[in-house]
This record gives structure tokens, C-alpha cells and sequence, in this order.
């Protein structure tokens, strides 16, 4: 049972690794423009 | 092996590789805020905290992808072995590393006495249903808060208690770890860093991981079809001769379990090939001093029956094996831990 439950995981882990891989470059694509984005949003801008 | 609690066994090894490590963290930190602060000098003293921030945090994802690639760098090339031996003092020092960057967060809002807007940004609901403006920050906590238990457990006591396959599950949780991060990276810095070195150094650390993983996952299961024969209900291996003196052929039962067929001069043994310490591959190891000798960490075990030398008590499943026709067979249904099954060919 416990082989089989990894050999489950070793199917799973490329599809996990794709999802990741996707995630990442959406985040790239639908990066806002620079002037709206910020690493650390100065506190007065956000609401306290 | 272990026959109780120490706090750390240091040995000359691991003092240097420590060593080595706090060297290339020193220069690696050092290096960046000099370069950064060279480039673009800080602004005040909320730009210096923003400075060490980034150096901490870029430093702690490199050692991240570092210590996810060493497995399979092992795997594919045994020079790299020497890394894997003290792997565990690089994951707490990593963890170390990332919990500072996470200080240095909390000291930026300290700086300004807007604490309370840290808080305001992580339960801000509605951002949570968004992907660009999910408050990113919760994405390092979760990784950190995964790589603080991992760190706590990072000793033989917690893999003796926990056992070895429930620690080895535990530690897998590294790279649910290393999803957050990449994702805190990208939602988070890679949003407001435009120069395009920002994606492609990252985006590359993930590819280089996932190509080191594939390319031993793929070099293992290449090396287990060629060996593998179902004959029956014995597993057919090879010729006595086949099996290098002193090291092992690896055979995978129906079910997947990887069974290491050693030879020790005239003697044929089979073993589990999962080590009882991190479940390391036994089977490539080698035969010292008379003992199967895991490759990670070198604990060792008797060929005849699995178990460990006196006083250490721990034991492999051990495997029937037989000669029939010049070619030695392996039953795949394992015996008790413990269990003399060799034969001597």
C-alpha cells in the first residue's frame, strides 16, 4: 500500500511542478504597471 | 547510528562544511548589500532596512534551491555526496536566514510605527480573492512556518522518535516550502522589480530544480527497466558476476519497492533499498569493512541478515535469494527486518 501510495506521489509531483511553473509566469504577465506596484507598500497608502 | 540523544555529534567534517557555509552566506550577503547600496544608495534608514531585507531574503532562496538540488546532484553524480553528508546544518542555517529577512519586514513597519498596517495588509480579506494583490507576505509566513518545524526537527533524536518514514514525509514538506517562496517571489518583489534579470534568475532556479529532479527521477527508472525481469514469482537479477564486488544491483518488485542485491566476494545478500536513517538509497553504497554502507550518511548493516553492528539495533528488510541457472533471482516479498537470508555462490 505504502509503494503504492508512492509511486501516486511520483505522478503527482510533475503535475504540481507545472502548476507552479504556470502560476509563476502568470504572475509575470499580468505584472501591473510599474507605477501602481510596490515591494512594500508605503503604510499611509494602505488603509490602517 | 543512534543509541540515544547528543546534542549535535560535531566531527571535522561538519565544522567544515559549517564553515564554509557561514563563509559563502558572509560573502554572498556582504557582496549584495555593498554592490546594491553601490548602485543605488539607500534611502535613510528605512532604506537600509529595506537593503538587508533583500539580501537576507535572496540569500535564504539560494540556499533553498542549493539544498533542493543537492538530493538529486547525488543521485547523479557522486562527487556531490560530500554536500548531501551535512544537508541538515544547511537547512537550519537557511531557516535562520529567512526568519531574519522576516524580522527585517517586521523592523520596517516598527521604524515608521505603523505596525498595525502590517497586520491591515495581511486581513484585508478581499485581497485574498485576487492573484496580483494577494498580500504575498502570508505566502513567506506559511514557508517559514513550515521551514521553523523542519529546522526544530532537524536531528537523529526527531528521526528516531517520529521514525524514518513519517520524518522523511515531514521533510518533503520542503518543497510545498519552496512553492510558497517562489510564489511569494513572484507576487511579491517581481511586481515592483522590473530589470528582467528578476524573472529569469528566479524562473531559472525553478527550472534547474525541476531538471535536476526529472533527470535522476528519469536516470533511476531507466536503470530500474533495464535490470528488471519478472520471472515467475522471483525477480530475475543477473549473473553472480554481474553484481559488482562490493556494491549492489538495484531491482524494483511489482508495487515498487527497490530491493538492493549486494555481493560480497561469494556471498549474495538482498536488502531494502530504503536506509532505516532517511530512507538513503542502500543500494548505492557500497560494502565496508564487511558492512553495507549507506552513501548519505553511512550507516551500516550486516549483509547476512540487515541488521546494524552492536550496540546499534537497527534493521532492513531482508530479501530470499537464489541461484537458478547462473542467475541469481530475489523473492520480492520481504522477510522480517532482521531475517538471514544470504547465500554464499
Amino acid at each position: 500500500m505504502m509503494h503504492k501510495h508512492r509511486l501516486a506521489h511520483r505522478r503527482l509531483w510533475p503535475w504540481l511542478a507545472v502548476a507552479l511553473a504556470g502560476l509563476f509566469v502568470a504572475a509575470l504577465v499580468l505584472r501591473a504597471p510599474p507605477a501602481t506596484s510596490a515591494l512594500l507598500p508605503a503604510p499611509q497608502e494602505r488603509a490602517p | 547510528m543512534s543509541a540515544g540523544f547528543v546534542a549535535v555529534g560535531w566531527n571535522r567534517r561538519k565544522l567544515v562544511y559549517d564553515a564554509v557555509v557561514l563563509a559563502c552566506m558572509a560573502a554572498f550577503i556582504g557582496g549584495y548589500i555593498v554592490v546594491a547600496a553601490t548602485l543605488k544608495p539607500p534611502d535613510g534608514a528605512l532604506g537600509w532596512i529595506d537593503l538587508r531585507l533583500k539580501a537576507f531574503g535572496a540569500c535564504a532562496f539560494v540556499m533553498l534551491t542549493l539544498i533542493l538540488c543537492i538530493g538529486p546532484l547525488a543521485r547523479l553524480d557522486r562527487r556531490f555526496l560530500p554536500l548531501l553528508y551535512n544537508r541538515r546544518h544547511l537547512g537550519v542555517l537557511m531557516f535562520s536566514t529567512a526568519a531574519a529577512h522576516a524580522a527585517f519586514m517586521v523592523e520596517w513597519y516598527v521604524a515608521q510605527g505603523a505596525l498595525a498596517n502590517l497586520a491591515s495588509e495581511l486581513t484585508t480579506w478581499g485581497d485574498y480573492a485576487r492573484f496580483i494583490g494577494f498580500p504575498f507576505k502570508v505566502l513567506g509566513i506559511a514557508a517559514l512556518a513550515i521551514l521553523a518545524v523542519m529546522a526544530a526537527t532537524s536531528h537523529d533524536y526527531w528521526n528516531a522518535f517520529l521514525s524514518a518514514p513519517v520524518w522523511k514525509a515531514l521533510h518533503m514538506s520542503v518543497y510545498a516550502a519552496y512553492g510558497l517562496v517562489l510564489m511569494h517571489v513572484a507576487l511579491g518583489y517581481m511586481q515592483s522589480e522590473r530589470h528582467p534579470l528578476v524573472p529569469i534568475l528566479f524562473g531559472g532556479s525553478f527550472v534547474l530544480v525541476a531538471a535536476l529532479h526529472l533527470a535522476s527521477a528519469r536516470r533511476e527508472a531507466l536503470r530500474d527497466m533495464a535490470v528488471v525481469q519478472p520471472g515467475g514469482d522471483w525477480l530475475t537479477v543477473c549473473p553472480p558476476g554481474a553484481i559488482p564486488d562490493k556494491g549492489a544491483r538495484i531491482v524494483m518488485a511489482e508495487g515498487g519497492e527497490r530491493i538492493a542485491v549486494f555481493r560480497d566476494g561469494n556471498m549474495i545478500g538482498a536488502l531494502s533499498n530504503a536506509c532505516s536513517h532517511q530512507n538513503g538509497p542502500i543500494g548505492e553504497g557500497c560494502i565496508i569493512d564487511g558492512l553495507v554502507t549507506c552513501p548519505w550518511h553511512g550507516w551500516q548493516y550486516r549483509l547476512q541478515d540487515g541488521r546494524a553492528p552492536p550496540p546499534f539495533t537497527e534493521k532492513l528488510a531482508t530479501y530470499r535469494v537464489r541461484l537458478r541457472d547462473g542467475v541469481i533471482e530475489v523473492d520480492p516479498k520481504a522477510l522480517a527486518p532482521g531475517t538471514a537470508a544470504a547465500i554464499t555462490v
